[in-house]
């Protein structure tokens, strides 16, 4: 199913001039407020920021820039009908511009989220948020393809996924986090470390995860079957 | 091909299809329509259905609360609203910053991109003053997508009869705090969008600068506070637009309180920075436009 020339192209879509370094920013900018913070007060102080603002902000910010680049441009100008066009199963250019993305999202989100909380001292918890961060930045990179192949606007639709749904709404009702990609992760992380909280039950959080990663990026093979170009509105 | 007006040599007036002699406006009605041309497109007004939703979501569900608060204070008669008019706007601040993100590439990127500029920049208007209008633009949009709730809330509290004296001096301030903020806000998401023209990374490049860093800072503030570090924490807040609105309001007792009281001679500085701030991002736009004008 997978076709490394697609997989390659998107690829340096990905690291094509200052897309690579915005997406550079966030890793950069995380490891070194979680340094400086452990440097000037100390680890535990410091720990607050991985998952309040690593976790929960960097990963899916990450994820929606990395899928918006294998996917967007090319809808957004349109050459997306000239890959369209050729004899590749439309599922294998899904999943092909999907594992780049997910390359990406796991190599400036999940990768520098590890590093972050191992600077602030713990390492069973620091695993256990790397795991967390690695499954919710696989589900999120799906659901991010998933939302990109049905709307021009997918990064503001994946936007208010991420900061209305799950963090305005999720902090006020706690049964969002049945329904919280981020939340998953988390419950899956609390079986290794039980600093992490303890929001759903595991069973669901794993299947949830599954679930949603392989419909998204089904999904978004079906929406590439039978895509329409649009002029913009 | 007449040549109807030798005073500006180089502006395409006369098509050479039909001679016209009547009055032409000058350079400020041309501001002026730009203007409201611009306001309305920001809340998709003048455009096709689709681009109307993502607006007026965020307008609805930003007044939502408000409605709320107001249901609450009839109700159950309180003597005071339960959060101040200028903390109100500091609680939403995620879908403040959302609308700005998101609407800032309607005004500043779609022309750069399509290269419609040009056909702008043949008409008797600056390059210079086509940025500052379409900022003045989405200045105003902001300001008005945070005073509609503001306004509900004052309207609420009037009918139940709160103070009025009191309500009024706290409402005068927030908008004045709000007009500040949509200015910062426009500024930086209007230059963002204007420098990267695909619609998604003006969007998530704006999106870092508004929420991200505004996070990040807070997480700092809160961090010095706790650590005893009161100076820091207080200097950290210089570095977002969210901290440097909710520390003035601070300051000018809008109903707003930091972890740390920011006072002594850090209002002044606070204002400064904002004040810079503001023409800097004007600086830069207006740069932008000269350069694309030029080309």
């Amino acid at each position: 199913m997978m076709n490394t020339t697609i997989a390659k192209l998107a690829l340096q879509a990905l690291l094509g001039r200052r897309r690579f370094y915005l997406l550079l920013a966030f890793p950069v900018l995380l490891i070194g407020l979680v340094g400086l913070v452990t440097a000037l007060a100390d680890g535990d102080a410091a720990w607050e920021i991985v998952p309040g603002l690593g976790y929960t902000l960097v990963l899916p910010l990450v994820a929606i820039l990395s899928t918006s680049s294998v996917l967007g441009p090319e809808v957004d100008d349109g050459s997306i009908v000239y890959l369209l066009s050729k004899p590749v199963s439309r599922y294998g250019i899904a999943i092909s511009k999907w594992v780049v993305a997910l390359g990406a999202t796991l190599a400036a989100g999940s990768l520098p989220i590890l590093v972050a909380a191992l600077i602030t001292g713990d390492s069973t918890r620091a695993l256990a948020l790397f795991v967390g961060a690695a499954v919710a930045g696989t589900t999120y990179s799906a659901l991010f393809l998933a939302i990109s192949a049905v709307t021009r606007h997918a990064v503001i639709a994946s936007l208010m996924f991420v900061l209305i749904w799950e963090s305005l709404l999720g902090n006020l009702f706690s049964g969002i986090a049945w329904l919280s990609i981020s939340q998953w992760g988390i419950r899956i992380g609390h079986e290794i470390s039980d600093q992490l909280p303890d929001p759903a039950n595991l069973g669901w959080a794993i299947g949830a995860s599954l679930v949603v990663t392989a419909v998204g990026v089904w999904f978004a093979g079906d929406r590439l079957r039978s895509f329409s170009l649009r002029g913009e509105d | 091909m007449p040549v109807s007006d030798l005073s500006r040599p180089g502006v395409i007036h006369d098509l050479g299809y039909r001679h016209f002699d009547g009055v032409r406006e000058g350079t400020g009605t041309i501001a002026r329509t730009l203007f409201v041309t611009g306001l309305r497109h920001v809340f998709g007004l003048g455009r096709s259905g689709k681009s109307k939703i993502m607006p007026f979501v965020l307008l609805a569900m930003s007044v939502l609360p408000a409605l709320i608060v107001v249901g609450v204070v009839v109700l159950t008669g309180l003597d005071s609203l339960p959060v101040s008019y200028a903390d109100y706007t500091n609680q939403t601040q995620l879908l403040v910053s959302l609308f700005a993100a998101s609407q800032a590439p309607v005004l500043f990127s779609r022309d750069l991109r399509h290269r419609s500029i040009v056909l702008y920049l043949a008409r008797p208007l600056p390059g210079a003053v086509f940025a500052l209008v379409r900022w003045v633009s989405l200045t105003v949009a902001l300001w008005l997508f945070m005073a509609v709730p503001t306004i509900l809330l004052f309207a609420g509290a009037m009918l139940s009869g709160l103070d009025k004296s009191d309500q009024v001096t706290a409402v005068l301030k927030a908008v004045v705090l709000q007009a500040l903020l949509a200015m910062m806000l426009a500024g930086i998401a209007g230059l963002i969008s204007s420098v990267s023209l695909r619609r998604g990374f003006a969007v998530v490049g704006s999106v870092m600068a508004l929420i991200v860093l505004a996070g990040v800072v807070t997480a700092v503030q809160a961090i010095s506070a706790d650590q005893d570090a009161d100076s820091v924490s207080v200097a950290a807040g210089l570095f977002s637009p969210w901290t440097l609105y909710s520390g003035i309001a601070d300051a000018w007792d809008a109903g707003i309180d930091e972890l740390v009281p920011v006072d002594g001679a850090w209002p002044l500085a606070y204002v400064l920075v904002a004040l810079l701030l503001v023409a800097g991002c004007l600086l830069g736009l207006v740069a932008r436009f000269r350069k694309v004008g030029s080309r």
